[in-house]
């Protein structure tokens, strides 16, 4: 067996929602790493686009999804200034926002992995009870197992 | 198509389905069915052309509790040929649902259960019906009308000990229920949830002798695990059935069962407090390969089923050993 070393980038990929564990994700990635040269982050937050069926009207479908998009917006920049506070330089925190088809949130954000240049993938820990993790899953239990080269972070 | 019946024209076609002296002697005619509580016993709804005689509002069975009236589901006739129907008019409501501790978010779609309608038009274990639109584009379901009860009334009437139940019942259901499940996986396949697993949502066909899915106008926001909802009702109805009824925590106390001092926190439902799921407790003959499925949905569970790919492996593990 051959011991072939992979490099690894400094690039950092946070997933976030609007949640006070994706907020301290990011307050983590700002203690460990503000102030060191050579990372670059980025704050993605998947839009899941909105199933067909919870709307009455597709009028009613844009508007939510125009006010979604503007708190999505508003919510990156808090996040992104977390981490220049933190002493990130701003021009090393990008932010994305795209919006997919998510059947699974895990999948969708390690497909944007896998798209992109990022080595780490830090997401925060919902605080889910069992019974709620069996019915309806975590998105951080799920990329875990199911990340493939790359490093998780998750943020407690 | 639009289509204009005079009272002469429906009044003749009634006298065809009704009795003479219960047809109308005037019809209220509907094409908007916008506000539905103005739709009422003996108004005609014109849709794609087609009348339909309205008959009673449809209930709610649920659990012993005074039948809630569902003003927006209609049973009626068919004017044409006098098939009954069941139509559903539209209805949109947001609310939050909760299980044990846990809430989600739920909505009413006509547009889910009339793509869905479309779906399984060929599949046995499904109502059959189609989507339609009124005048003011309201998606109105047309539901053939399934004659059968419940499957929770079905089971809840037998009056048999368990064990009796058990070996001289409980296959021929399973092997229908396994049906019920693989057309579950049929719909997830299709990116589609049923929304609503419960055990009165399944109908026995009396005609057929199908077991078959109804009501599925409902989702719900999905987290990550999409189908997990879905698979959780399967499970409950599962237990039912191996039950042959809800085994109720309370129940054994007041009976003082003699399980009763075996039992923990982890042979209990995965959120619903006071029901056993470790069920070879209370009746020792269960065996261990389905006693092994159901627990999977009970507290003690290490690993929840994700797909119903995995139920039906193990339920199928079961059968073939029975």
């Amino acid at each position: 067996m051959t011991g072939e070393k992979k490099s690894t980038n400094k690039n950092i990929l946070i997933a976030v929602d609007e949640s006070e564990n994706a907020r301290r994700a990011v307050s983590y990635v700002g203690q460990v790493l503000g102030g060191i040269e050579g990372f670059k982050v980025t704050i993605l937050h998947v839009i899941p686009v909105p199933e067909e069926d919870y709307f009455p009207t597709s009028a009613e479908k844009e508007k939510w999804l125009s006010q979604h998009r503007s708190k999505v917006d508003a919510m990156l920049e808090g996040y992104r200034q977390i981490l220049i506070r933190a002493g990130f330089h701003p021009g090393d925190v990008s932010v994305r926002s795209p919006m997919r088809y998510c059947p699974s949130m895990a999948e969708c954000i390690l497909a944007e992995r896998d798209e992109t240049e990022y080595d780490t993938i830090v997401v925060g820990r919902h605080g889910l009870s069992r019974s709620e993790e069996f019915l309806f899953g975590s998105v951080s239990s799920k990329i875990v197992t199911h990340a493939r080269n790359c490093t998780v972070w998750v943020v407690e | 198509m639009t289509e204009s019946f005079s009272q002469d024209d429906l009044r003749e076609m009634a006298s065809h389905w009704l009795p003479h002296h219960k047809v109308p002697g005037r019809f209220r005619i509907h094409k908007d069915t916008t506000d539905f509580f103005r739709v009422e016993y003996d108004d005609v709804v014109v849709l794609g052309g087609k009348p339909y005689l309205i008959r009673h509002n449809a209930k709610e069975l649920r659990f012993g509790l005074d039948d809630e009236v569902k003003f927006w589901v209609k049973r009626a006739i068919d004017l044409r040929n006098g098939r009954l129907k069941i139509m559903k008019l539209v209805f949109y409501e947001h609310f939050l649902a909760r299980i044990g501790d846990i809430e989600f978010e739920c909505f009413r779609s006509p547009k889910k259960e009339a793509r869905i309608l479309d779906l399984v038009s060929r599949h046995k274990n499904f109502m059959h019906g189609y989507g339609i639109q009124d005048e003011k584009d309201n998606l109105i379901r047309i539901l053939d009308f399934v004659k059968g009860m419940p499957l929770s009334m079905y089971v809840g009437n037998m009056e048999l000990g368990h064990e009796a139940y058990f070996y001289g019942q409980f296959q021929d259901i399973l092997d229908h229920f396994f049906e019920c499940v693989q057309a579950i996986r049929f719909l997830h396949e299709n990116g589609e949830k049923h929304g609503d697993i419960r055990r009165d949502h399944i109908l026995i066909d009396r005609e057929s002798g199908h077991y078959r899915w109804i009501d599925f106008d409902f989702n719900y926001r999905h987290r990550e695990n999409i189908y997990g909802y879905d698979l959780f009702g399967l499970g409950n109805i599962l237990v039912f059935l191996v039950g042959m009824g809800d085994v109720l925590l309370p129940d054994l106390k007041r009976e003082c069962h003699p399980s009763i001092s075996t039992l923990s926190e982890e042979d209990l439902n995965l959120v619903l407090n006071n029901r056993v799921v470790n069920l070879k407790k209370i009746y020792p003959y269960i065996p261990e390969s389905l006693n092994r499925v159901l627990l999977h949905f009970s507290k003690g569970a290490n690993w929840f089923y994700e797909n119903t790919a995995q139920l039906l492996e193990d339920l199928g593990e079961f059968r073939n050993a029975a």
